[in-house]
């Protein structure tokens, strides 16, 4: 009877969909549920592969929170089961099975270890391996643990979950560069970003590709897993698998957050009436007085401005409460010959920032077909479309950043004068613009379509011999629209006369194509050494990548004085078009061969060989090929009979051992020989357009740069993998870097070349362990650190140099430092020591002169003419001048070590999670706080670690005269500790240099799963409400907005850097991830 | 398909790929031309040749900083703010420091010249490898231009730097990195390719292209040459002291026939001569809507060619705008000036006088519409540029547009007067100095200043000491006084003098004592009819008169002890200008030069 009904039932599910399956449950289930009765379900269960008993395993009937624990023998009793249930038998390191009761009295099971540890398949590279058989430095992680934390890009995904993967968020700005540095990076000044490979491919960056259509994230860290990606792998490989279809029914999932976001950090400016005092006392020392007197009135008014509302500035650009709606969906299906998985994806974000909004579009279709037992096909396509709007907070990573919005917003005038918006002096309207003009008149839209195809032909020739070829296509566009108003340096300088003052658009259109054709042959010699213990796998190929790439770039000047910017990206013929150029770059090809074998000896002895060949178009005949060999070793300790005694606690002990090259040709195409290009200029009189060099020099000795790494590393799993683990060793060699090297002077700008060698050494360590496992509840705890040391072995023949930033212009100089021994990342400034005191002077009453004393350090030439109160910075060299020779080394941007924790309960049917990541022992370069603390131009706000009472003050608060008694200027400052923000120039001392140590709680999130017999009557199979917080806090002690930071990165000379950056949000969204 | 046949086609292709393997990886620059294609054709070659003018365009280097901030201060001329500190004002005082933050950049003027020089020696090396240049036709045109663009980079490195890297060839990497080498090895060489130079280019208006003075003629190659002759023989500062070149080939006797030569074929070519009066000069240079560029043929023998909108000029070197006014979109202009003295020192009857110093600026504007207004005694703008004689009003809040004549012909009538004092006595060179005076005053002054002052100066010292004083008045605000003053090695002997100059000046005692210390004004009709020009009674030597009667505003004291104070005039050199000759070679280059560069002379 209950047979039937449950076959009834099954068959009408089958049939119906919808609202009419809600229909049939509602009419038909309830009901028939009253004729089933319960019963008493007994079983054993066993090994799958040993037939031993299990002890102590959960059965739990699905849906529900009733479960029993097997006894000594494996046995288990379940009451009052009803007949149409499903029992699910878990143990710790065994996959879960579900077996349905359909009316027994009696269920035995049998579960097999857990695969998803030893048996993970590891995308390693022109194939895939079982974790137990990786000798190399591989870290992953998998789409399940992504899908539970919505994140909007591949890159945040892996903040912090992976050892010896460095992810940096450099500013909050939607499309904000992550960089990610595996193992430190091992070049200079040239890109460390990693090799990203997307199912095959190679990509410039994985900020298009939504989370949840990844299925795995594997990172290759070390050269011997690199190797087989040859020449571009020495930064590290990521490689990203998208999800596939699977056999059976078809599963729709989908899956939609919307959530809030808001600024995370304020710093506090003056109040308006400490304002209006610095500026008279700043009028004062600069003897400007007429031009405070023209703004603010006379001093003895200036009460008026006491209890002033201020404008926070700050607040109308960054304050808004930024909005994001996400949802996709996900259909997969198919039969055992044919597979398909389809994807949507959409994201929709209006930002913290005034008009700052990011959009991002996606579609994907994967196919896979058994045509026969030997051949085998595949196709798949994505594409997406990502918008972003807005220009960010600062135009350049790098150069004179004259339009900062963070700049303007915090250090602009907090009054509403209408007079103030006038300014008619040049240097000073050229240096501030009312912020929220500011944004206007600095927009840009950014709009990026990528479209991807591949496909892929199999064909199993003999037993063991497979063939597979792989044909892809990947189509990229970039726009990026840079609009200029009329309150821009831009419109009033760059253009010719006519069209000056006048709004301006650069457009920029990059195309690029790609071909890959990748052909593989791999051979298993499995037939031949059966039985005798021996493995032996082989892999050949060959890969020609092909990329062609255009740029296409339209600058039109002189549009109507009251265009907006969406008119100005619209109507460009409303404006004249100055230049357009389309540039073909030369060709990009790579052509490579490579080979792999994997050989093992009964499981133990694992050895792993590969090769590469690269032939590159960057470089001349001579330099194009690099070979990239590398070797790798792998002992399963476990597996020897030695370890039979203790493997129930000791159930996996693998140490690997591994060297291999690698190479890197991350430069761009065509240095090998002196070009003339052809240049637009509105400078001279006669002509706007000639020919000369590139401003780059051309170098035709350029050759690979190659890394070398050795790596030791220690698998281990303990208590039946209840905890596991990873520890490895690393020493990298970097060698004839490929650096973008300044040669200013010498009739170019810079030259790329080979030179130098670098190292990093270090040591990573991950640790998972399940912390309780008793059916309904289960918590896990994942840990990684590493550790990564960077030194810089040899400049080959350079000398040390400096790089200068150029955060304020000119008036740094040299801010990092770039020396043998050293490491990349040095910060270079002077010292501080406090400030000039009046007993470091003799005053001259009839000259009015404040005269240093003898032995006393003249900073003159850094900080200006001096007088008591002023910056003082420590004589290095003992000369009593403080000049260029007296800046050191006073920072370094490495952290010692970078890591992330997470922890994962589940609770019958909550989730919940926390993840945290952490740098720790970094410095960072707080430019900010150097821009908002001098005073060195007039009308500019500071932020209150200058307040009034702090600072030191030159100005008698009565008269409004400038003191200058010794006496009384000591007794006026006795309580204050800050010296006095008047300077001649921004100084970079160590005053600004921060530990930049911080621990972060980056996501929380906490969810809950509605019990399944419940949500299939509406035919359901899985419906889950979450809602998370991201950047929930953060413990630091820098005193700036965010230490997770880095603003310019023209080079990877200057990490560590905060200026003007987009500022970080903290986020709360509520989702639900629903299958059916 | 069988086996056979898919392995036959998979081989046919592995074999396909390796066969094109060697091509695949060589893939050639698109969107480029070679040079063999572009200097064998004239029109792109011409193209080339404006990409070395390109440079001197470029932020930080001529425009914004070169000929802004060289020249500056001299016994004539100063930066109105030198008493205040500054990074330009610190190269005003003579205060050199590597990292001079306004000229430490990697932009700096010193690279642009570099990065012009290498331009122009691919041209050279080009235009002679695959373009047949050769006096008369339009390959030898270009091929002079290249070569004296890269004497003008060369002269002003040499004039700002003195030692400096010699680099006649396109950069290798063998060349990558030079120490500096001595001036004059690059004198000899600059010398010698304005020889070639000369005989390739054509005479102004001989050619279409030589119709404009924004291209290279013989007249200016040949000028130009003369000029460096005399830089080239003259005295500089060495890391041993102020001398003369002790090379034989740059001596006195070697080069000044050579520059009298150069001086005579010009005068000789009648290719171009002096505009009739002053005033019309700099009306002319200011003027660019009109003519543009201007015609060859003139005084102006070449201008550094910028566009309307690029250089700074007037920005910096014009009679100063309070605010935006009916003349100019920029209220810029006099960063410099004239020293006090020198409207004082002109004879009143000079026409120079009043174009080259201007006592007042205009103010600040009502409706738009600004007035004159006096200025200080210590802080006069020069009178050469004026927004208000330009034939448009300026846009930009930070170019102007107006081209920097670069040398004129005056100066070669100059040259020739001091080369035949030298060489022949001062009766040889009397001719020359006559011609410029005569177009300083009216004819009916040419007996008394001009023929009576000029046959006046007997003697050989006499005569050069009129010169040194002539050239003065002729070039006043020029930026060219500098140069000539380290040459005759009298820079800081005469700037001692100009502060003396000054003491007595305020004080009214000596030379000065009949310099008047009131000024009574009026303001009088402009071309629109407002009033808002001034006429003034008291500027003149003897106009000691109460005239506040006639005119309605009267400045009480405009000369005074208190209106020259000791800071000021002490402001004029604060390092001693002798030692201090050359600018330092910045830090950024020294710190790029691999270890190759250095400062001398103490920076």
């Amino acid at each position: 009877m209950t047979e039937s009904i449950n076959e009834i039932r099954r068959s009408l599910f089958r049939g119906c969909s919808g609202l009419r399956a809600l229909l049939v449950v509602a009419l038909l289930v309830i009901p028939l549920a009253s004729f089933s009765q319960d019963l008493t379900v007994k079983g054993r269960v066993t090994d799958s592969q040993t037939g031993e008993a299990m002890i102590g395993l959960n059965v739990v009937i699905k849906g529900t929170v009733r479960g029993v624990v097997t006894d000594m023998d494996g046995n288990y009793t379940v009451t009052n089961c009803p007949p149409d249930a499903v029992l699910v038998f878990s143990y710790v390191g065994y996959d879960p099975v579900e077996v349905p009761v359909q009316g027994r009295s009696v269920v035995d099971a049998t579960i097999t270890s857990s695969s998803s540890l030893l048996d993970e398949v590891v995308v390693i590279g022109y194939g895939t391996a079982a974790r137990r058989d990786i000798t190399g430095a591989v870290t992953s992680v998998k789409g399940k643990d992504l899908a539970k934390i919505p994140v909007t890009t591949a890159s945040e995904a892996m903040t912090g979950k992976m050892a010896g993967v460095q992810v940096v968020t450099t500013e909050g700005s939607p499309d904000a560069e992550i960089t990610i540095r595996v193992r430190g990076g091992g070049s200079i000044t040239q890109d460390n970003s990693p090799l990203y490979i997307v199912d095959g491919s190679p990509v410039s960056n994985i900020n298009d590709i939504p989370t949840s259509t990844i299925q795995s994230i594997d990172v290759l860290k070390d050269a011997s897993s690199t190797a087989i990606y040859g020449a571009r792998g020495a930064n590290g490989v990521i490689i990203i698998t998208t999800k596939g279809g699977t056999s059976g029914k078809v599963s729709v999932n989908y899956n939609a957050y919307y959530g809030f976001k808001k600024v995370a950090d304020h710093l506090t400016n003056l109040s308006v009436e400490d304002y209006v005092k610095w500026q008279y006392e700043y009028a004062l020392l600069s003897d400007q007085l007429d031009e405070y007197e023209k703004y603010f009135g006379m001093y003895q008014d200036i009460d008026l401005y006491d209890g002033q509302p201020s404008t926070n500035w700050y607040d109308q650009i960054f304050g808004h409460v930024g909005k994001t709606f996400n949802h996709d969906l996900n259909i997969t299906g198919g039969s055992e010959k044919f597979r398909y998985a389809f994807t949507y994806a959409g994201l929709r974000s209006d930002e913290i920032m005034l008009d700052s909004r990011y959009t991002r579009d996606n579609l994907s279709l994967k196919m896979d077909h058994k045509a026969s037992d030997k051949i085998g096909l595949g196709f798949s396509m994505r594409y997406s479309d990502t918008k972003i709007y807005g220009a960010g907070s600062v135009d350049q990573a790098g150069g004179t950043p004259t339009d900062s919005r963070v700049k303007q917003a915090m250090l602009y005038v907090p009054i509403p004068f209408t007079s103030i918006g006038e300014f008619d002096d040049t240097e000073f309207s050229s240096n501030m613009t009312n912020p929220m003009d500011n944004v206007r008149d600095n927009d840009r839209q950014q709009l990026r379509k990528r479209f991807n195809m591949t496909g892929n032909f199999t064909w199993d020739i003999v037993k063991g011999l497979q063939f597979r070829t792989e044909e892809a296509l990947d189509y990229y566009t970039t726009n990026d629209d840079r609009f200029y108003g009329v309150t821009t340096y831009y419109v009033k300088n760059t253009p010719s006369a006519a069209y000056q003052n006048l709004p301006a658009l650069e457009s920029n259109e990059n195309i690029s194509n790609t071909l890959r054709s990748t052909n593989t042959l791999n051979y298993d010699f499995n037939q031949l050494f059966q039985g005798t213990g021996h493995s032996l796998k082989l892999l050949a190929g060959q890969e020609v990548i092909a990329t062609k790439s255009n740029s296409v770039f339209n600058q039109v000047w002189g549009y109507p004085d009251f265009f907006t910017s969406d008119q100005a990206y619209k109507l460009t013929s409303q404006g004249f078009s100055n230049r357009y150029t389309d540039t073909y770059n030369p060709d990009n090809n790579l052509l490579s061969f490579f080979g792999r074998i994997n050989y093992d000896y009964k499981g133990k002895y694992i050895v792993a060989a590969t090769f590469r060949a690269d032939g590159s178009s960057k470089f001349s005949a001579g330099n194009q090929w690099g070979y990239f060999p590398s070797v790798s070793v792998g002992w399963r300790i476990s597996e020897e009979n030695f370890m039979k005694g203790i493997s129930s606690t000791v159930n996996n002990l693998k140490l690997r051992l591994a060297y291999g090259t690698s190479g890197n040709n991350n430069i761009p195409s065509g240095q090998i020989s002196q070009i003339f290009i052809s240049g637009s200029s509105s400078w001279i009189n006669g002509f706007s357009s000639f020919w000369a060099p590139s401003k780059t020099m051309a170098n035709p000795d350029l050759k690979w740069e190659t890394t070398y790494t050795r790596n030791i590393g220690l698998d281990f799993g303990l208590f039946k993998n209840r905890l596991n683990g990873t520890v490895e060793l690393y020493d990298n060699t970097t060698k004839d870097l490929l650096i973008n090297f300044p040669v200013s002077g010498t009739g170019y700008d810079t030259q790329y070349r080979n030179m130098g060698e670098t190292e990093n050494k270090g040591l990573e360590i991950a640790l998972n362990g399940v912390i309780v496992d008793k059916g309904n509840v289960r918590v896990n705890v994942g840990f990684n650190i590493g550790f990564n040391n960077n030194e810089i072995i040899s400049l080959g023949t350079m000398q040390d140099f400096g790089v200068a930033t150029g955060w304020a212009s000119t008036e740094i100089g040299n801010d990092y430092w770039i020396a043998v021994g050293g490491s990349v990342g040095e910060m270079y400034g002077y010292q501080s020591d406090g400030r000039y005191e009046v007993s470091d002077f003799d005053y001259d009453a009839e000259t009015e002169t404040w005269n240093l004393k003898e032995g006393v350090a003249d900073a003159t030439a850094v900080i200006g003419t001096l007088r008591p109160g002023m910056l003082k910075l420590k004589d290095i060299t003992g000369n009593d001048t403080i000049s260029v020779a007296d800046c050191s080394v006073i920072g370094n941007a490495n952290p010692d070590n970078t890591g992330g924790f997470n922890i994962e309960a589940v609770v019958y049917g909550f989730d919940f999670s926390a993840q945290f990541n952490w740098s720790y022992g970094n410095d960072i370069y707080n430019a900010n706080k150097i821009e908002y603390t001098t005073g060195r131009y007039q009308f500019r706000n500071m932020i209150d670690i200058m307040a009034d009472g702090k600072r030191w003050t030159n100005l008698d608060p009565a008269t409004g005269a400038l003191v200058n008694d010794p006496a009384t200027l000591e007794t006026m400052n006795a309580n204050t500790t800050m010296w006095s923000p008047y300077m001649s120039r921004h100084v970079f001392s160590d005053w600004a240099v921060e530990d930049g140590s911080f621990l972060r709680l980056n996501t929380l999130t906490l969810g809950y799963t509605l019990p399944s017999e419940i949500v299939k009557k509406i035919k359901i199979q899985n419906l889950r409400f979450y809602v998370s917080a991201y950047n929930v806090f953060i413990w630091t002690d820098y005193s700036g907005f965010d230490p997770e930071v880095s603003t310019r990165r023209n080079t990877a000379l200057t990490p560590g850097l905060d200026y003007s950056a987009y500022p970080k949000s903290r986020q709360i969204l509520y989702g639900l991830n629903l299958t059916f | 398909m069988n086996m056979k046949k898919i392995l036959f086609i998979l081989s046919l292709v592995f074999a396909g790929l390796l066969v094109s393997c060697e091509d695949f990886l060589d893939t050639p620059s698109q969107s480029t031309l070679d040079e063999s294609l572009i200097f064998s054709d004239p029109t792109l070659a011409a193209s080339a040749i404006d990409g070395i003018k390109v440079p001197i365009g470029e932020t930080n280097s001529y425009r914004g900083r070169f000929l802004t901030h060289y020249g500056s201060n001299t016994d004539i001329e100063w930066n109105n703010s030198s008493t205040s500190a500054g990074a330009r004002t610190d190269l005003a005082k003579y205060v050199n420091s590597p990292i001079n933050t306004d000229m430490n950049t990697s932009n700096n003027a010193w690279a642009q010249m570099y990065s012009g020089i290498e331009r122009a020696n691919i041209c050279i090396r080009g235009i002679r490898a695959f373009g047949n240049p050769a006096p008369g036709n339009e390959m030898g045109q270009l091929l002079g231009e290249a070569l004296t663009l890269r004497a003008i980079f060369y002269a002003d490195l040499l004039k700002a730097w003195g030692d400096v890297v010699a680099r006649f060839e396109p950069i290798s990497s063998e060349t990558m990195y030079l120490p500096k080498s001595s001036r004059e090895i690059i004198y000899k060489q600059i010398i010698a390719d304005l020889e070639e130079a000369a005989t390739l280019v054509a005479w102004p208006n001989e050619t279409a292209r030589t119709s404009t003075t924004e291209q290279i003629n013989r007249a200016f190659v040949k000028a130009f040459r003369a000029r460096l002759c005399l830089w080239a023989a003259g005295y500089s500062q060495y890391p041993d002291g102020i001398r003369r070149s002790t090379d034989p080939d740059l001596t006195v006797a070697k080069l000044y026939p050579v520059a009298l030569q150069e001086c005579n074929d010009v005068i000789a070519s009648n290719s171009v001569k002096l505009e009739t009066t002053f005033e019309a000069l700099w009306r002319k240079n200011c003027e660019d809507l009109t003519v543009d560029p201007d015609p060859a043929g003139w005084e102006s023998l070449w201008e550094i060619p910028f566009a309307q909108g690029r250089g700074r000029h007037l920005y910096t070197y014009g009679v100063k705008h309070r605010s935006v006014d009916q003349y100019t979109g920029q209220a810029q202009g006099g960063t410099y000036g004239p020293l006090p003295f020198v409207f004082y020192d002109f004879d009143v009857k000079d026409t120079r006088r009043d174009v080259t110093c201007v006592p007042y600026e205009y103010g600040t504007a009502v409706s738009g519409v600004a007035k004159q207004q006096f200025r200080s005694l210590n802080n006069w703008c020069f009178g050469k540029w004026r927004y208000e004689w330009m034939d448009r009003i300026v846009t930009s809040t930070n170019d102007d547009g107006v081209n920097k004549i670069y040398m004129r012909y005056a100066e070669v009538l100059l040259m020739a007067a001091e080369i035949e004092n030298e060489l022949n006595g001062p009766t040889a060179a009397a001719p020359y100095l006559k011609q410029i005076r005569q177009r300083a005053f009216a004819q009916a002054d040419w007996p008394t200043k001009v023929d009576a002052y000029v046959n006046g100066l007997s003697s050989k010292e006499a005569m050069f000491n009129a010169i040194v004083k002539e050239q003065g008045y002729e070039f006043c605000g020029e930026m060219e006084r500098k140069q000539a003053l380290i040459r005759w090695n009298l820079l800081k002997t005469k700037m001692d003098e100009a502060k003396v100059k000054m003491t007595n000046l305020r004080d009214r005692t000596g030379e000065y004592s009949d310099v008047p210390a009131d000024l009574y004004y009026k303001f009088v009709a402009d071309e629109d009819g407002q009033l808002t020009k001034l006429s003034v009674y008291g500027l003149n030597r003897g106009e000691t008169a109460d005239m506040s009667g006639e005119y309605p505003f009267s400045v009480i004291g405009w000369v005074g002890p208190t209106k020259i104070t000791d800071a000021q005039k002490d402001a004029l050199y604060t390092n001693n200008p002798d030692q201090n000759q050359f600018w330092p070679i910045w830090q950024v280059f020294i710190d790029t030069s691999n270890g190759q560069l250095k400062n001398d002379y103490g920076y």
